[in-house]
């Protein structure tokens, strides 16, 4: 009830005239009335009542989070979180080297970084694990859906059909093999058809187009609430020219990144980017500094 | 979509005036700032900033579709997804031809072919349909002046003889090749940038550029400060036009690079040198030590761009007259190699030569080795240190107009 009034998310015009009229804490303001403040600051009675109910709304939040309850921190103990961990599936790819090394396969919540050289997979390596997304719960997979945002327009349907009908392949003799009901079940739905109406693909050309994606990414994901994994191929590529201001274009990089972290962790989904090999000179070092630092979590 | 401005995003009109008079007036300069600075410029409360960022992201996010969609796209027009080269091992491993919506690049040593190569797609471009071409136009940028016309006819003449059997074919065939001479960066760039309405109004199925790093390593000089920059924000502002080009109008532009020398121990060379990063990458044998073969040739212009291109083909000398072409970058090809010889018909493809001895593997397609004609031809008096000279000596004793010997 002491915050100050200035921590409160207010129109800057409004916070500057409550200021100047002399409140500076929540309480002061929550004990005169809407008309009370309209009359006091010079504004209209519906635009006081909005104001006041925004600040409750805010000390509701508080007093929650400081009771304990769930709000916009969570608290919980290790070793809740070690058991929500291992209850979590992983991306598996069917080819068990890098599975091992992943310690089970690409993990959701988190967002893995591919970096590499021209023409060494990286591209390739995403289309892959957009299909082994959608393998079912009875194979070992997730069972989701995918979303691929493509910035240097190297996604090849046809090479993702290819793929798709091997993994479709695969689970076939998988089913053969152990002659289970629900194997059998699974790959009635399972076709190429299903693979390929289910991988969601944005094609952006430019940052800008891209900071636009990644803002509706949300709003998107909340609609589709079956993705479980979003590709994001080429971060780098889109701010490798045309900017001068460098300092400009880390706050952007860094921007990104925290959105998708919070796209992760909200939505229990993965996070690949695939990012070029950045060179030392000091063009490709800004950004491998930036993008390297944030995602921590790398397996 | 970036340059789209706030008051086509569906922004309140005395919004859009606030935000003017603080320079703001694209979706882009818009979604550059944190939310902090908004609610700062704008005086809305956080929430509602919220809501303002979600509407112009709206206005400039692309538009969503499913892979099964764009497969069906593709399906319905099989013919158009790629352009068959005739050369039938290396359409095979490429899926159908050259792919249309990318950027493919060849890259080689002077001699090798790459303008033939270019000249010969180029009449298979303007082919029907039923013949395996696209039936269109063909814009040619030449910055070389390389682009023979005599070449094209005999080429035309001799690889489709029964097509092409009256003068009257071969001249409609030679109107739909347009060319471009350009002799700058600058010019390069304009003309890249208003190909947009050419390609409509003259029905333009292929573009092909050749080349592109000759322009470029004529004005760059990478050991001056800055130049290296400027030169890598040319090159990915021209490799971004014509991708968009490329997958707008779903045709293929075919692009030719020319070949540098990487050393491992930093020394300079002519004007050839392509990156410092380039150079810190070990070549192989080398040591250094007064060695004068002591880099490796592999395609110029650096790492940013053997990013930007999807597919790169790479030829090179093999014994002569062979040569060899080798596919090092594809999104659905593996790395193989093909034995050819050029003819009067153009390309031609060795068929069932001697292909086990593939004991090449492929590696970083920017660093992928490139055998130049002086180490094929074993000649030890030649300085292999400097390509670049050799190079030109052979180009200089060139004729354009038949095959090499």
């Amino acid at each position: 009830m002491q915050r100050d009034l200035g921590s409160l998310p207010l129109a800057p015009a409004l916070r500057a005239r409550l200021v100047a009229a002399g409140f500076q804490t929540v309480q002061e303001l929550l004990e005169t009335g809407p008309c009370g403040l309209s009359k006091e600051i010079g504004i209209s009675k519906e635009e006081a009542l909005e104001a006041l109910q925004v600040v409750r709304q805010e000390c509701h939040g508080d007093a929650a989070r400081t009771a304990g309850g769930s709000g916009a921190t969570r608290k919980c103990t290790a070793l809740e979180l070690l058991e929500e961990e291992q209850a979590q599936g992983f991306i598996i790819t069917f080819c068990s080297a890098l599975d091992n090394i992943l310690g089970g396969g690409v993990q959701l919540t988190k967002i893995t970084e591919i970096c590499g050289a021209p023409g060494v997979g990286k591209t390739q390596l995403c289309m892959q694990l957009a299909v082994d997304v959608q393998i079912p719960e009875c194979f070992g997979g997730v069972a989701g859906e995918a979303v691929f945002i493509d910035t240097e327009g190297s996604f090849m349907v046809d090479r993702v059909v290819d793929i798709a009908t091997a993994c479709v392949q695969h689970c076939q003799l998988i089913a053969e093999a152990h002659q289970e009901e629900d194997n059998l079940k699974a790959l009635e739905t399972f076709s190429l058809e299903s693979i390929l109406s289910h991988i969601y693909y944005f094609r952006c050309r430019d940052y800008t187009e891209l900071l636009a994606q990644v803002y509706l990414l949300p709003d998107f994901l909340s609609e589709h609430s079956k993705v479980r994994l979003v590709v994001v191929d080429g971060i780098a590529f889109p701010f490798r020219h045309d900017f001068e201001d460098l300092s400009l274009r880390t706050r952007l990089l860094n921007g990104l990144a925290q959105q998708l972290i919070i796209v992760a962790n909200d939505h229990k989904s993965a996070l690949q980017e695939g990012k070029e090999h950045s060179s030392t000179f000091r063009l490709g070092s800004a950004i491998g500094l930036a993008a390297e630092s944030v995602p921590s979590l790398l397996p | 979509m970036a340059a789209k401005k706030l008051r086509r995003a569906r922004l309140s009109q005395e919004l859009c005036e606030r935000l003017s008079r603080h320079q703001i007036i694209t979706c882009q300069d818009f979604l550059c700032l944190s939310l902090l600075e908004l609610m700062k410029v704008t005086g809305q409360s956080y929430h509602d900033v919220q809501k303002l960022l979600c509407k112009v992201s709206r206005a400039c996010a692309p538009k969503m579709q499913t892979a099964y969609e764009m497969k069906l796209r593709k399906s319905v027009n099989p013919s158009s997804a790629f352009l068959s080269t005739t050369l039938h091992s290396l359409d095979k491993v490429l899926h159908g031809g050259v792919p249309c919506g990318s950027l493919t690049e060849i890259t080689s040593p002077p001699g090798c072919g790459k303008t033939q190569f270019c000249i010969m797609v180029s009449v298979l471009a303007t082919l029907p349909v039923s013949m395996g071409g696209l039936d269109g136009a063909v814009i040619y940028i030449d910055t070389e002046s390389a682009f023979s016309a005599e070449r094209l006819i005999e080429i035309a003449g001799n690889r489709f003889p029964t097509y092409f059997d009256s003068d009257e074919k071969l001249y409609c065939m030679t109107r739909s090749v347009h060319l471009y001479r350009e002799l700058t960066c600058d010019s390069v760039l304009k003309r890249i940038m208003s190909l947009e309405e050419e390609i409509i109004s003259k029905k333009v199925k292929l573009i092909i550029i050749d080349s592109v790093a000759s322009v470029v390593r004529k004005e760059f000089d990478t050991q001056l400060q800055g130049n290296l920059a400027e030169r890598s924000n040319f090159l990915a502002r021209g490799a971004s036009v014509l991708k968009y080009l490329a997958e707008e109008f779903s045709i293929p532009v075919i692009l030719t690079n020319q070949i540098t020398t990487s050393l491992s121990n930093g020394l300079v060379i002519q004007a050839d040198l392509v990156s410092p990063a380039d150079d810190l990458s070990l070549s192989e044998g080398a040591s250094g030590s007064g060695k004068r073969e002591s880099g490796c040739v592999t395609a110029a212009l650096g790492n940013t761009w053997s990013h930007s291109v999807n597919t790169r083909l790479i030829l090179q000398y093999h014994d002569l007259p062979t040569r060899q072409l080798l596919v090092a970058k594809s999104p659905v090809a593996p790395f193989s190699a093909f034995f050819y010889t050029i003819e009067k018909s153009g390309l031609v493809l060795q068929d069932g030569k001697d292909q086990t001895n593939l004991t090449l593997e492929g590696m970083n397609p920017a660093l992928q080795t490139i055998r130049v004609r002086n180490t094929a031809l074993k000649d030890t008096l030649l300085d292999a240190a400097l390509p670049s000279t050799t190079g030109l000596l052979y180009c200089w004793s060139e004729s354009r107009g038949g095959p090499r010997s």
